[in-house]
C-alpha cells in the first residue's frame, strides 16, 4: 500500500504543475458584456443622463405605446373607426369581447410602465453638478418628469374610468411608480391620488425646464398644454382655460396655415406641433406603425366610420385626409390617409396646438364666456375651411359644435373614447361593421382590463370590474 | 492500449507454446467480421488445451494440433464467441464473427466521459448505440437517428426543413427557463449545439457532424453518469465517439445513397388548398352571409380575381336569379399547396480509408450529402470531411489529432403566420389568383389582398433565404503512460463555426414590395477553446480490489460575434448584394462570451467484479453566474452488484447475468443567457432623433447560481436463458433552484428577474427488452423494444404564468409543464351554426359568445404519458430486414395556423383549407365547422381554444431495411472487393394516429405547438456500400 502512495505522491506533482500553467487568472470568469453597462457605469455624467432621457422617448415610440396601439385601440373602441373585413389586429378590444389574457393590455401596461422606469432613471439620477451646469440639469430631469406623469395619465386613462366617475374620484385607478423597486407590488391608488400625482409632476416640470423647444421633444410648453388637458379631464374649467391660454399666448408655436395643413401630415410631420413622437426612415416601427393599420400598403385593418367622415365638409381640408381606394373592401372605399407613409416614419402626435384652442373654448363655454369660446373654436373651424360658416351657437348647440369640431380635427389621434367617457357619454354606431353598435355608458368595458400578468405577479393588484 | 500490451504477452506464450507441441495436423482459417472485415488479433485456441495463436494483418491464422479432431474456440473483444469443430474435412475454416449484441455482451467498452469502462463496469444509467445503426441513415444529422432507440430519451425535429434544430429531452423536460437541452461532447469536447441562426428559422450545428464518422453515441442519463460533466450534465449528456484507425492493411469504404422525399403525412390525411370553383362557392356564399346581394359579391370577385391573359374573372359566376349562383367557366385554377410540393431528393456519397500500424493508425474520410424537402427551394447541402490520427512514437506516448472540416448550407423560408411563410400562404391564396401574369412573371397583381404575396416564385428564385455554416472542429491530445497504468493526458479542442444568413425579397411582391427589395447579411463566428488535463490510474491491490481513479481541470471559453446589415430599394431584381442597396441601410454588430473553469474527480472501484462502487465530484466556476454564489459543487455516488457473478447464480443456465445499480447525485444547469447575473443599462436598439439612448433592460441578480438536478437511479439489467436481455431502470429527477424567470409586477418596468427559484420533477420507468428468437449460423431472428413512461410536475412555483405558446398554456404548481390551458370548444349550433363553447371546466353550459367563456385547464398536456420504440431483426445469411418502430401515446398537439387557415372567413378573402367544406350551411346541419362569412364576426376561430387541439399519440414506422450482404464466395469472384451490400430503405413510411383525420404530423416539438413548418419527410432510398 505504502508503495502505491509513494507512487501517487510522486506523480500527483505533474497535474499540480499543469493546473498552475493551465489555470486562468482570477478574472477568466469575469467577463463584462461588450452592449451594456453596469447601471453605476452609466449614470455618473449629465451627457449619460441626456442618452438615458433619450431611452424614454425610444419607449414612446413602440408600437405597443404612441407608435400604434395606445393610439389605436381607443378609437376602434370609439365609433370613428369601423373594422375591415380581414381585421385581427385589436379586433377584440373593437368589438369589446377582449379578456385579461389578450396581448394588448398586456404590451400597453407593460410597455407604459417601462418607459416610467426608464423616467425615473433619469430623474432618480441624482447626479452633482457645477452650478453652471443646473440649466441643464434641469432640464433633462423637467422633461423626464413631464414623461412621466404623461405616461401615468396615458395609464389612468385607458386602465381606469375616468375622472368624476365617481363623485370623489375614489375609484380604482393605477400604481403611481416614482421609484424601481424589483420587489415591488404595489396596490391601485385612487382617480384622484393618481390626478394629484400627475399635477405635482407637471407643476414640477414646468418649473425645472427652461424655455428651449424642440417639437419632437417634451418641452415647456408641450407640458403646459398637457396640463391644460389635465384641467379639461377634471372638469376643473378655469386652470384648463388658464393653462390653455399661457401655451396660446407663448407664441412658441402657431397654427399651420390652411394651405400647409394637409402637406404636413403627408410629409409625417404633423401641423400645430407642440409635441410628436419622431419616426424617419430608419427609427420607425415598419409594418407594426400605426398608419400600416389603416392604409392599403399596410395591413389595412380599419377604416374610417361614415359617422365621422358625414361631418366633414366637402370643401374642408381635412376631407383630404380620406382616400378613395376604389372597390375592393367589404366596407367601403374610403381609407385613413392621416399617416400615410408605407415604411411608417409619420411623426405621431401627442399634442397640438389646435387641441389647446378646442380645450379653451370648451373651457370658456363652461365658464360663461361663450364669445371667447366662439372665437376659439372658429379659429380651428375657420383654418381648415375659410369658406365655412363660422359658429354661432351658444348653450348646448356651442358646446355640441366644439364636440364636433374637435371630433375632426383630432380624429384618429386616439382622443374619442375619452372625450365621449368623461361626458359620460355611449357609443353609438351607425356605421357599423362590428358585432357591437351600441355601447351605453357607464360600462365596465370602456377600459381595458389590468393584465392577467399583473395579477399573477402583484398580490395587491385588483382586477377591474366586468373582466 | 491496454487490450494491445495484454495481448503481446499471450501472443509470446501462445508462440513459445505452440512450437513444443507436436505437429500433427495444420488448420488454416481467416477470421472476419460480419460486414466482412477481416479481425486481426482475434484469439484462436484449441478447446481444452493451451495451444493457440492469433490472427495476422489479413485475419488469418494457421494452427498446428496435435490430433484432427477438435474444437476450436475463436474470441475477439466486443464479437461473440464462436466454437468451431476441426476434421480433416473441416480444416481450411472461415469464421464470421458476429459483433456483440450490447446488452448481451460482457465486453463492450462504453465512452463515460473522460474514459471508457467496460458496460459491466457502470454503476450508471448509460446507453450506446453504435455505428451500424447511424450509417447511410437519410437524415441530415446523427439526433435523429436517436428516437426510440434509447429508452428515456425523445428527440423531435419540429420542422421539416432538412438541417433543422433537433430538440432533445432526457428523461423528461428538466428546466423551465433555461436551457432543457442536453450536453454534446464529440471526441471529448463540448460542442456548441442549438440554433444557431439569426433571422431564418432553424440551424443545427450538429448537422456539421457527418454520420457515417461515429463509431458510437453514448447517452449519459443519471447523475451517476453526467456528474462528471458536473454544471452542464443536468439535462443528460450525449457522447459522441468518431472513427478511429486500426492498425492493418488500407480499408477502404464507399458508400452510396440516393432516395425520394415526400410528406410524412399521406395525401388522403394532409390539408389541400381549395380549388377554383370551390372557392368561387365559397367566396359568394360569405358575402351572402354578410347580407350582400349575390350580384354585389360577383362584382367584388370580379374585381378582385380577374384572369391576366383574357381580363375576364377567373370564374364565371352568373346569379339564378333566386338568391343562388351557378358556376361556368373556370379560367385561373391554382393549387397553391401542389404547386409548391414536390418529391425531394436525399443523395449521398461517402468514402474513408482507415488503416495504420503499430505507430500510427488513421482514418480519414469525406463526404457529401444533399437532402431536398418535399416544399420547392427548401433543401441543406454538406460536404465534410475528417482526419482522426494516432500516433505512438512510443509505448507510453500516443498523440492524437482530429481533424474535421465542414460546410453546410441550407435554403429555406420562414415559418408561423407570417405572409412570407410558403407553408401558410399557400393555404390562404386563393386559387383564382394566377401563378404568372400575362408577360410571363410571377402574378403580382393582388397588392391588396394578402400583399401580393407569390410563394411559387418566391421559391422559385423572385426571393432568396440561404444559410450557409462552415465548421472547423480540431482536436490534440498527448497522452502518456508515466507508470503502467497510470496516464497523463492533455488535450486542446478548438471548434470554429462561421454561420452566414442571406435574406433578399423582390421588390414587385411580398415583403419587399413596398421598400424597392431588401436584403440582409449577417455574419456569426463562435470560437470555442477547451483545455483539459487529466491523470488517470488504474490498479489492483491484493488482486481483489480494483481501482480507477481520474482526476482532471478543464477550462473553456466561447465568444459569438455577429454583424448584420440591411438595405433596400435595389436598382434590378439581379443586383441582391447590399452594395447595390441604396440609402436607408442599418447596421449592428454584437459579441458575447462565457467561460467555464472546473475541477473533477472520479473513482471507481470494485471488488472481484462483483461489487462495484463509483464516485465523482466536481467543481465548477461560469462567467454566467453572480459574484456571490459562482462556483458549485456536483457530485454523485453509485453502487452495483453483479449477482450473476456469485456461486449460487454462476452455474444458473436460467438466469446467466443480473446486475443491480443504484445512484444517486447532484448535476447542474447553466443553460441561461451570457450576463443575466448582472444589472445593466443596455443601447442595442435604443435611439432617438439619430442619438443614442439607454434604458435598463435588466435586473441582474448577483446571487444568481447554478440550476441542480438531483437525481435517483435504481436499475436492473438481466439476461435470462441466453436470449432474453433487458433493462429496468426507475428515475426520478428533481430539479431545484431552477433558474426561473420569475414574473415581477410589470409596474417595475420589468417582465421578470432570473432568480433560483421552483422546482420540478420527473420521474418515470424506462424498459428495455430484446429476445433472441433464433441465433444461430446463418439465420438470427431478434425483436426488442424500448417504452418510458414519464410523469413530469412542477412541484414548487409561488406565481403562476401565462406562457408564451400561442395563448394555449399556464405553468402552474402541481400540474405538467406542457398542461394546456384553453377555451373548450363545444362544436357548432346544428339551428344557426354558431361556435359553442363551454362557459366553465364544469363543462356543463355552453355559448355562443366567447365573452362568456372562461379558459381552463382542460386536462391535455403536450408531454406523453409513455413513448418508446420497437425493432425487429431478421438476418438469413446475407439477406437481412430490419423494422423499427416509434410511437408517443397521449401527446396532445395545438394547431397554431389554424386560426386563419380555418378561420370561418374571418380574414377576407383569404381562402381556406378543405376543412371548410364541411361548414355549416343550413339549420340542421350537424358538423364541426361553423357557417362561413366574410369578416366573420362569430369569434368562431378564437386563439387558445380546443378546436385547435389534436390528439397526436401515433405509431410511426420510422425504418424499414432490406439489405443483402455479398458473402464471401461471391466477393471472392469479383475479386477485390472486401465486402459489398446493397439495400433499400423505407424512413416514416407508415403512420398510424388514434385520431383518424389528424392532418399534423404527430411528430411535433415538445411543446406540442405546430405552427406551419416545412412538413416532415417521408423517405425512400437505396444505396450500396462498397468495402476494399
Amino acid at each position: 500500500m505504502m508503495r502505491y502512495i509513494f507512487t501517487l505522491s510522486r506523480y500527483a506533482l505533474l497535474p499540480i504543475v499543469f493546473l498552475l500553467t493551465n489555470s486562468c487568472g482570477k478574472d477568466f470568469l469575469d467577463l463584462k458584456p461588450y452592449e451594456s453597462l453596469a447601471v453605476e457605469e452609466a449614470t455618473k455624467t449629465l451627457d449619460d443622463l441626456d442618452v438615458l432621457l433619450r431611452g424614454v422617448y425610444d419607449q414612446y415610440q413602440n408600437s405597443d405605446y404612441y407608435g400604434r396601439y395606445f393610439i389605436l385601440v381607443p378609437d376602434v373602441m370609439s365609433d370613428d373607426v369601423k373594422q375591415n373585413a380581414s381585421a385581427n389586429r385589436a379586433k377584440e378590444w373593437a368589438e369589446y369581447n377582449g379578456n385579461a389574457l389578450d396581448f394588448i393590455p398586456e404590451e400597453i401596461w407593460t410597455e407604459v410602465y417601462e418607459a416610467i422606469n426608464r423616467a425615473n432613471t433619469v430623474i432618480n439620477a441624482n447626479i452633482a453638478v457645477p452650478p453652471t451646469a443646473e440649466t441643464r440639469k434641469n432640464q433633462i430631469v423637467g422633461e423626464a418628469l413631464a414623461l412621466r406623469a404623461l405616461s401615468h395619465f396615458d395609464l389612468v386613462r385607458i386602465y381606469a374610468q375616468h375622472y368624476g366617475y365617481t363623485d370623489d374620484n375614489s375609484h380604482l385607478g393605477i400604481p403611481y411608480v416614482k421609484e424601481f423597486d424589483q420587489n415591488a407590488e404595489p396596490a391601485r391608488m385612487s382617480v384622484r391620488e393618481v390626478y394629484d400625482n400627475i399635477l405635482a409632476d407637471l407643476d414640477e416640470a414646468i418649473r425645472l425646464m427652461s424655455d428651449e423647444f424642440d417639437a419632437n421633444r417634451m418641452n415647456k410648453i408641450a407640458a403646459q398644454a398637457i396640463l391644460a388637458r389635465v384641467y379639461l379631464y377634471m372638469s376643473d374649467w378655469q386652470n384648463a382655460a388658464n393653462m390653455a391660454t399661457q401655451v396660446i399666448e407663448s407664441g412658441v408655436v402657431s397654427l399651420t396655415p390652411t394651405e400647409a395643413y394637409v402637406d404636413a401630415w403627408r410629409s409625417g410631420t404633423p401641423p400645430d406641433g407642440i409635441f410628436s413622437i419622431a419616426f424617419d426612415d430608419i427609427d420607425n416601427n415598419g409594418s407594426n406603425a400605426l398608419g400600416r393599420m389603416y392604409i392599403v400598403e399596410g395591413y389595412g385593418d380599419y377604416l374610417p366610420a361614415l359617422d365621422l367622415v358625414n361631418l366633414i365638409d366637402s370643401s374642408d381640408v381635412r376631407i383630404q385626409l380620406f382616400k378613395n381606394t376604389g372597390p375592393g373592401g367589404l366596407f367601403g372605399d374610403l381609407r385613413v390617409d392621416k399617416f400615410p407613409s408605407v415604411i411608417g416614419d409619420d411623426d405621431i402626435p401627442v399634442v397640438r396646438l389646435s387641441e389647446i384652442y378646442l380645450i379653451r373654448a370648451e373651457a370658456r363655454a363652461m365658464l360663461g364666456d361663450e364669445d371667447g369660446a366662439r372665437a376659439d373654436v372658429n379659429v380651428i373651424r375657420l383654418r381648415a375651411n375659410p369658406n365655412a360658416t363660422p359658429i354661432t351657437s351658444s348653450g348646448q348647440q356651442l358646446l355640441d359644435d366644439i364636440e364636433r369640431e374637435k371630433r375632426i380635427e383630432l380624429m384618429f389621434e386616439g382622443h374619442r373614447l375619452w372625450e365621449l367617457m368623461r361626458k359620460k357619454r355611449g357609443v353609438y354606431r351607425n356605421d357599423c361593421t362590428s358585432v357591437i353598435c351600441e355601447i351605453p355608458y357607464p360600462n365596465d368595458r370602456f377600459i381595458l382590463p389590468i393584465p392577467q400578468a399583473e395579477i399573477d405577479a402583484n398580490r395587491n393588484m385588483v382586477q377591474n370590474p366586468g373582466y | 492500449m491496454k487490450r494491445v500490451l495484454y495481448k503481446v504477452p499471450l501472443l509470446m506464450y501462445l508462440l513459445l507454446c505452440s512450437s513444443w507441441a507436436l505437429a500433427q495436423f495444420t488448420v488454416h482459417g481467416k477470421v472476419t467480421s460480419t460486414d466482412g472485415e477481416p479481425l486481426i488479433g482475434a484469439t484462436v485456441l484449441l478447446k481444452g488445451t493451451q495451444l493457440g495463436t492469433v490472427t495476422d494483418l489479413d485475419g488469418t491464422f494457421t494452427l498446428e494440433v496435435p490430433t484432427d479432431r477438435g474444437t476450436l474456440v475463436i474470441s475477439y473483444t466486443g464479437y461473440e464467441t464462436r466454437e468451431i469443430e476441426i476434421s480433416p474435412q473441416n480444416k481450411e475454416i472461415e469464421v464470421i464473427l458476429q459483433f456483440a449484441s450490447e446488452a448481451l455482451s460482457e465486453v463492450v467498452v462504453v465512452d463515460v466521459g473522460y474514459g471508457t469502462a467496460r458496460k459491466e463496469a457502470l454503476t450508471g444509467a448509460v446507453t450506446q448505440i453504435r455505428a451500424e445503426k447511424l450509417e447511410q441513415v437519410p437524415f441530415s444529422s446523427f439526433e435523429q437517428t436517436l428516437q426510440g432507440n434509447i429508452a428515456g430519451l425523445q428527440a423531435v425535429m419540429g420542422n421539416g426543413q432538412p438541417g433543422a434544430n433537433v430538440s432533445i429531452r432526457i428523461r423528461g423536460q428538466g428546466s423551465i427557463s433555461a436551457s432543457s437541452e442536453p450536453l454534446y461532447v464529440i471526441d471529448g469536447v463540448p460542442v456548441v449545439s442549438g440554433n444557431l441562426t439569426v433571422n431564418a428559422e432553424t440551424s443545427n450545428p450538429l448537422a456539421s457532424l457527418n454520420p457515417n464518422d461515429i463509431e458510437s453515441v453514448s447517452v449519459l442519463k443519471d447523475a451517476a453518469a453526467t456528474a462528471i460533466y458536473g454544471s452542464r450534465g443536468a439535462n443528460g449528456v450525449i457522447l459522441i465517439t468518431t472513427k478511429s484507425g486500426k492498425a492493418g492493411k488500407p480499408k477502404i469504404d464507399v458508400r452510396t445513397m440516393y432516395g425520394f422525399n415526400d410528406w410524412a403525412i399521406p395525401k388522403s390525411k394532409r390539408l389541400r388548398g381549395l380549388s377554383a370553383l370551390e372557392y368561387a362557392d365559397l367566396y359568394i356564399e360569405g358575402y351572402v352571409n354578410r347580407g350582400r346581394t349575390v350580384e354585389e359579391a360577383i362584382q367584388l370577385f370580379n374585381n378582385d380575381f380577374p384572369d391576366p391573359i383574357t381580363g375576364l374573372p377567373a370564374v364565371d359566376i352568373t346569379p339564378d336569379g333566386q338568391g343562388g349562383w351557378t358556376l361556368g367557366e373556370v379560367r385561373v385554377d391554382t393549387r397553391w399547396v401542389d404547386e409548391i410540393s414536390r418529391i425531394g431528393a436525399t443523395q449521398s456519397i461517402d468514402m474513408s480509408v482507415s488503416g495504420g500500424n503499430d505507430l500510427m493508425r488513421y482514418y480519414a474520410s469525406g463526404s457529401y450529402f444533399y437532402q431536398q424537402a418535399p416544399i420547392i427551394y427548401s433543401d441543406l447541402e454538406r460536404y465534410s470531411s475528417r482526419l482522426n490520427a494516432d500516433i505512438s512514437p512510443s509505448d507510453r506516448l500516443t498523440i492524437t489529432n482530429n481533424f474535421n472540416l465542414s460546410r453546410t448550407q441550407q435554403h429555406g423560408m420562414n415559418d408561423a403566420t407570417r405572409w412570407a411563410n410558403p407553408m401558410y400562404n399557400s393555404y390562404l391564396l386563393p386559387p383564382t389568383v394566377p401563378i404568372y401574369d400575362a408577360e410571363g412573371n410571377f402574378y403580382a397583381g393582388h397588392r391588396t389582398i394578402m400583399g401580393a404575396n407569390n410563394p411559387v416564385g418566391s421559391l422559385s428564385g423572385d426571393d432568396e433565404q440561404t444559410w450557409t455554416q462552415w465548421r472547423i472542429m480540431d482536436n490534440i491530445s498527448a497522452s502518456y503512460e508515466l507508470l503502467k497504468n497510470l496516464a497523463f493526458k492533455s488535450a486542446w479542442s478548438f471548434d470554429f463555426i462561421n454561420y452566414q444568413e442571406f435574406y433578399y425579397r423582390n421588390p414587385r411582391y411580398g415583403d419587399g414590395r413596398n421598400v424597392g427589395g431588401l436584403a440582409t447579411e449577417t455574419q456569426r463566428n463562435i470560437l470555442t477553446w477547451i483545455g483539459t488535463q487529466t491523470l488517470r490510474y488504474e490498479f489492483a491491490l491484493g488482486g481483489k480490489h480494483h481501482y480507477d481513479l481520474l482526476a482532471g481541470y478543464e477550462a473553456t471559453k466561447t465568444s459569438m460575434r455577429t454583424v448584420y446589415a440591411y438595405g433596400q430599394n435595389f436598382p434590378s431584381p439581379q443586383l441582391r448584394l447590399l452594395a447595390s442597396a441604396s440609402s436607408p441601410q442599418e447596421t449592428f454588430s454584437s459579441l458575447s462570451e462565457y467561460a467555464f473553469e472546473s475541477m473533477f474527480f472520479r473513482a471507481n472501484y470494485n471488488y472481484d467484479y462483483k461489487y462495484y462502487l463509483s464516485a465523482s465530484v466536481r467543481r465548477d466556476g461560469s462567467s454566467r453566474f453572480g459574484i456571490n454564489n459562482r462556483y458549485g459543487t456536483f457530485w454523485s455516488i453509485g453502487a452495483s452488484w453483479r449477482v450473476d457473478q456469485e456461486s449460487f447464480l454462476s452455474d444458473s443456465e436460467l438466469i446467466t447475468a443480473l446486475k443491480l445499480r443504484a445512484s444517486y447525485g447532484v448535476s447542474g444547469n447553466a443553460g441561461i443567457g451570457n450576463y443575466v447575473h448582472l444589472r445593466t443599462i443596455s443601447y442595442s436598439g435604443i435611439d432617438y432623433l439619430s442619438q443614442p439612448g439607454g434604458a435598463p433592460t435588466q435586473i441582474g441578480n448577483s446571487d444568481l447560481t447554478w440550476e441542480k438536478s438531483k437525481s435517483y437511479n435504481i436499475g436492473l439489467d438481466f439476461t435470462i436463458l441466453n436470449s432474453l436481455s433487458g433493462t429496468v431502470e426507475y428515475f426520478n429527477r428533481l430539479s431545484d433552484d431552477l433558474l426561473l424567470n420569475v414574473p415581477v409586477s410589470r409596474t417595475t418596468g420589468f417582465r421578470s428577474i432570473t432568480k433560483n427559484f421552483g422546482s420540478m420533477r420527473n420521474q418515470g420507468v424506462e424498459l428495455t427488452l430484446d429476445y433472441s428468437i433464433v441465433d444461430r449460423p446463418g439465420l438470427r431472428w431478434s425483436i426488442g423494444g424500448n417504452i418510458t413512461f414519464l410523469k413530469n410536475r412542477i412541484t414548487r412555483l409561488d406565481k403562476p404564468f401565462t406562457a408564451d405558446t400561442h395563448d394555449s398554456k399556464r405553468r402552474e404548481e402541481g400540474r405538467d409543464y406542457e398542461s394546456y390551458y384553453l377555451f373548450d370548444w363545444a362544436g357548432v349550433d346544428p339551428d344557426t351554426g354558431a361556435p359553442l363553447w363551454y362557459t366553465d371546466s364544469t363543462r356543463t353550459e355552453t355559448t355562443s359568445n366567447i365573452a362568456e367563456a372562461q379558459r381552463f385547464f382542460t386536462g391535455q398536456t403536450a408531454t406523453p404519458k409513455f413513448f418508446g420504440g420497437f425493432n425487429t431483426n431478421f438476418n438469413w445469411k446475407g439477406l437481412s430486414i430490419d423494422a423499427q418502430f416509434t410511437t408517443s401515446w397521449d401527446n396532445w398537439i395545438y394547431d397554431a395556423t389554424a386560426w386563419v387557415i380555418q378561420g370561418d372567413g374571418r380574414f377576407t378573402p383569404r381562402s381556406q383549407t378543405n376543412l371548410v367544406l364541411r361548414r355549416w350551411r343550413q339549420p340542421g346541419d350537424m358538423t364541426d365547422v361553423p357557417k362561413f362569412a366574410w369578416g366573420n364576426t362569430s369569434g368562431s376561430n378564437q386563439r387558445g381554444s380546443t378546436r385547435w387541439l389534436h390528439d397526436g399519440t401515433h405509431i410511426r414506422l420510422r425504418n424499414l431495411t432490406i439489405a443483402w450482404r455479398l458473402s464471401q464466395d461471391m466477393l471472392a469472384h469479383i475479386g477485390g472487393v472486401r465486402s459489398a451490400r446493397v439495400y433499400l430503405r423505407g424512413t416514416n413510411l407508415w403512420t398510424w394516429t388514434r385520431e383518424k383525420d389528424l392532418y399534423l404530423d404527430p411528430e411535433t416539438n415538445f411543446s406540442g405547438i405546430v405552427n406551419s413548418p416545412v412538413p416532415n419527410m417521408k423517405t425512400i432510398s437505396f444505396g450500396l456500400d462498397l468495402g476494399f
